[in-house]
């Protein structure tokens, strides 16, 4: 971006529109004072807020972020949004009653220790908003606040912006493509330059209105208010059409034992034939068409091909008959081949590092149904890569990196890749979120050839103007139980919206309600930690039977101290055992030899001598990671980093960027679920051989470490806006010691010193390092 | 009070926000990457029945975040920064080693920091993440073997046999694996922010 003059008075909203590419994102990180020093980026010219470069106005800025996930930093609605005034070292007592009054403006009435992991899109950017207005700015920037949220969310949204900044009197420039919500509630719009530079600016009325400036706006893809792109007349389909795709009595969630989000659903799909699935958020949209497409196993009822989708081989190969027409049991290389599945994030489906080689890869990976024989030639592979890289614009990115392209290029290449390897079904999961409208209507256009070369269409979609172009049926999700049945609709029902997302059955960090309460969850974490060290230690220095008996035998008694309930304890604890027998086993057969032989391998035995040493390894390994368990599952890690930063003195920075980066983590799982799936929707098949796994493994890993550093580098961004990075700040909360903590070190000390004593006494005392 | 960092000679090796996030967040990942190894690896035990020590070959999974962590955000504490981190997250999700998981965090990750701090913190090549894989497998196989000494029954051949194998791990996993997965990160973009950001264009032999 270059050549910008602009100057913005107090109090004023603008609103900010261009083209991507013309520097938006970079002139708000500018103006936020975040924008990163180093060799690649240059900067002219200055940048003065209240008469002072931007970089020393911390704290007179706030800044929002398009990505929900990346504005929160804390994992409790009020630490979150004292966060911002911590840092900018507001004394503590003034900060409580400055939190509650930001809650109250942006209209979330939450406790303050709600966790801020359950709240929806919208609720997340009305708590950062909440966050920014705690630090009292004098200028809020709103980088596409909406772009990540439904129709809903985005009204909400908007609605708690003008309410509580009008009220605030900050000024406020707002950066958004869809222009419609914003366009009454600002004084200016400012039309950026691609290159730089300011193209128009006016009130909102004057810009809008019919004539040569909306004309252009509308041709670089800007969302004018009350524009929807023109599309030709559509051609009627080929009438009657083979049947692909048959839902009976269908059920669908996300994991095994997780509440049903749709049940009792009958459908068919034609050829065709386009379909939307509608519905609130967290109704199940997604998880009906993961289920549809074969990603997910059916909760209940059956997903079934017909001959137009199977083929007539289809019965050949499979293992069970009934296995061949269902499409979760289809190999990966089958699956594209017949049902084309395109995700909501681009990049959860780039597997290779080239666009030619993306393109390729799906027709290379597509096999004939139950056999191993490969679909296509190289000639025809070829020859189709080409076609779709000059249909969809692609031709000069051909060697680029599939990661490194625009937005609207990145979901073009997306659909193009699942298109490749001529799929008779599409399903594609929010397809227009957050495109411009040039990008808009191309999708709807390439859309439509499909539909009317036979293919199928299903999506997800808030879009009504999309479902119209595709001249779409519609099956409503609904998450309340109440049937509402409307004519030409069919309203399967859900369960309640706030239903937890599928992490893939990995515990959480966060304790649950009942360790929270229990006694341990009432300790301080250091407290904790030095119980547990004092407890174990005798268990590090010797191997025996009777320190690991009495250690186990006393953290078993305590479980009820940590709030845990015995199945959960089992859950957690299940892979200590299996490394305690591993541990056991590979011990029993090496240890010395004494007594009777009880098993002979030939290169080794296992007699009753080593079994026992076997028994004492395993138990000991067991022994040290129990009570770390029992403790650590009832230790928030926030209650952990306040205490680590205050009380042990570590540096704050380091603390609370490791809090915040934990925080990401039930995202990551959700992340990690979510790319196996993607991944097999563009043919990647992760059964099979240890090599193919890890392969497989391999693959997905970088894939997550991806959008893990994208993720980082935003919060990063959020939390450097919000002050953070400085030597000094306060807190809102601070970390104490009590009674309780004094009574746990010297519970965990004199635990320790029985097991040691009682070791001892019996002789059984048997030092590791002699 | 915060201050932005200047392009002063110091910058090399002040860390900036976004390198303490981007590290975190690399050994929070770790995490979920360890908990999907977790649900694999345990099924391929049984290659190992025979020679237990030899299960010390997929040690390096436990390492990667530390030689990982380094190539990616190049400042100083990186590797050490990073395994701890991942050693927290790891025993917050209830590790198999306990509390230990902490202090075997810091000697794995120091293992590591030890061959990028001897090279100023200036060399980021193939043969330093692979030095760097190694050091920290023979770390972390010494301490198992030897410091905590979970195998107390073993011969000292099979403790040595358990550090030659947790070596080769690390060489190869955490080493060659992170250097691979760094080029490879650095081709999507994801490290804009990132002094490693052209870690892609870099000679393989520095």
């Amino acid at each position: 971006m270059l050549g910008l003059d602009l100057d913005i008075d107090a109090g004023e909203k603008v609103l900010l529109v261009g083209p991507s590419g013309a520097g938006k994102s970079t002139l708000m990180h500018a103006l936020a004072g975040v924008l990163q020093d180093d060799e690649d980026n240059a900067s002219a010219g200055e940048l003065l807020i209240d008469g002072r470069p931007a970089a020393a106005a911390h704290g007179r800025t706030g800044l929002m972020q398009q990505d929900p996930e990346t504005q929160i930093v804390q994992a409790r609605v009020g630490d979150d949004v004292a966060f911002g005034a911590e840092n900018l070292s507001v004394d503590p007592e003034l900060i409580w009653p400055r939190v509650i009054e930001s809650l109250h403006a942006v209209g979330l009435s939450l406790p303050l220790d709600h966790p801020t992991s359950s709240l929806s899109g919208g609720q997340k950017q009305r708590l950062a908003l909440a966050g920014i207005l705690a630090m009292r700015p004098g200028l809020v920037l709103l980088d596409e606040p909406t772009a990540n949220l439904d129709p809903e969310g985005v009204l909400e949204v908007r609605d708690a912006v003008i309410d509580a900044v009008g009220a605030s009197g900050a000024t406020m420039i707002i950066v958004e493509h869809r222009l419609a919500a914003w366009a009454d509630a600002v004084d200016r719009v400012i039309v950026l330059e691609p290159g730089g530079g300011i193209a128009y600016q006016g009130t909102p009325a004057r810009l809008f209105a019919p004539g040569p400036i909306r004309d252009r706006l509308i041709d670089a893809g800007v969302w004018v208010p009350g524009h929807t792109p023109v599309l030709p007349a559509r051609l009627k389909p080929a009438a009657p059409a083979a049947g692909l795709l048959r839902g009976r009595g269908l059920a669908v969630s996300r994991t095994a034992q997780g509440p049903a989000a749709v049940s009792g659903l009958d459908l068919r799909i034609d050829a065709g034939q386009a379909l939307c699935i509608t519905g609130a958020n967290g109704a199940g949209k997604s998880t009906l068409a993961l289920t549809l497409a074969g990603l997910l196993p059916e909760r209940a009822g059956s997903v079934a091909a017909l001959p137009g989708l199977s083929g007539d081989q289809g019965a050949a190969g499979a293992s069970d008959p009934g296995d061949a027409d269902r499409p979760y049991r289809w190999r990966a290389g089958e699956l594209v081949a017949r049902i084309g599945t395109v995700f909501q994030e681009p990049e959860h489906q780039f597997v290779t590092a080239t666009v030619r080689e993306e393109l390729a890869f799906g027709p290379r990976r597509a096999r004939r149904p139950g056999s191993k024989t490969r679909l296509y030639t190289d000639e025809e592979i070829t020859g189709r890569v080409d076609e779709l890289l000059d249909r969809l614009g692609l031709r000069h990115l051909a060697e680029a990196n599939p990661f490194t392209l625009s937005g609207g290029e990145k979901r073009r290449l997306s659909v193009a890749t699942v298109l490749a390897a001529r799929p008779r079904l599409l399903i594609l999961d929010e397809p227009t979120f957050g495109q411009d409208a040039n990008t808009w209507r191309e999708l709807a256009l390439l859309l439509r050839e499909q539909l009317q070369d036979g293919v199928a269409v299903v999506a997800v979609t808030h879009d009504a103007g999309f479902a119209a172009a595709l001249g779409a049926s519609t099956v409503e999700v609904v998450a309340d139980r109440r049937p509402c049945r409307e004519p030409g609709r069919t309203t399967p029902q859900g369960p309640d919206p706030t239903t937890a997302r599928a992490s893939g059955g990995m515990p959480g960090l966060e304790p649950d309600a009942g360790a929270r309460a229990s006694f341990f969850g009432r300790c301080n974490p250091l407290a904790k930690l030095a119980a547990v060290v004092l407890a174990t230690v005798p268990l590090i220095a010797s191997l025996d039977l009777v320190t690991s008996s009495i250690v186990v035998l006393a953290s078993l008694l305590l479980l009820r101290l940590g709030g845990i309930a015995p199945g959960r304890f089992l859950l957690r604890a299940w892979p200590l055992l299996v490394a305690a027998l591993f541990a056991a086993w590979g011990t029993a057969l090496v240890g010395n030899d004494a007594g009777a032989v009880l098993l002979d391998l030939g290169v080794a035995t296992i007699s009753e001598g080593s079994l026992v040493s076997g028994v004492a390894t395993g138990l000991r390994i067991f022994a040290v990671a129990v009570p770390a368990v029992i403790v650590l599952s009832s230790t928030d890690p926030t209650d952990l980093a306040n205490a680590l930063a205050q009380q042990a003195r570590l540096p704050h920075r380091f603390v609370l960027g490791a809090l915040a980066g934990m925080r990401l983590i039930g995202l990551l799982a959700e992340e990690w679920v979510t790319l196996g799936m993607a991944r097999r929707a563009r043919g990647v098949g992760a059964q099979g051989g240890f090599v193919q796994r890890l392969r497989a493994n391999a693959g997905q890993s970088l894939g997550l470490m991806v959008q893990a550093i994208r993720r980082a580098s935003r919060l990063a961004v959020t939390m450097e806006a919000k002050g953070f990075g400085g030597t000094h700040r306060t807190w809102a909360r601070t970390a104490t010691f009590s009674w309780r903590d004094g009574a746990l070190v010297a519970g965990g000390l004199s635990l320790g010193a029985v097991a040691t004593a009682a070791a001892l006494l019996t002789g059984a005392w048997n030092l590791v390092w002699g | 009070m915060s201050s932005t960092l200047s392009a002063a000679p110091t910058a090399r090796y002040t860390w900036r926000v976004v390198d303490i996030v981007v590290a975190s967040v690399i050994a929070v990942a770790s995490g979920v990457i360890f908990w999907a190894w977790n649900t694999t690896h345990h099924a391929f035990d049984f290659i190992f029945v025979a020679f237990p020590p030899s299960s010390a070959l997929l040690a390096g999974m436990w390492l990667f975040p530390a030689v990982l962590g380094a190539l990616i955000i190049r400042k100083p504490g990186a590797a050490l920064f990073c395994e701890m981190v991942a050693a927290v997250v790891s025993s917050l999700l209830g590790s198999e080693y306990g509390w230990t998981v902490w202090a075997s965090g810091i000697i794995q990750g120091l293992g590591a920091e030890i061959v990028f701090a001897v090279l100023l913190y200036r060399r980021w090549s193939l043969p330093v993440a692979l030095f760097a894989g190694l050091l920290t497998g023979i770390f972390g196989g010494v301490n198992d073997a030897f410091v905590f000494s979970w195998f107390p029954d073993y011969t000292e051949s099979m403790k040595l046999a358990y550090v030659v194998f947790m070596a080769i791990s690390g060489l190869v996993i955490a080493g060659l694996g992170s250097w691979a997965l760094t080029r490879a990160l650095s081709r999507t973009g994801a490290l804009s922010s990132m002094a490693s950001r052209k870690a892609a264009q870099e000679r393989v032999l520095g």
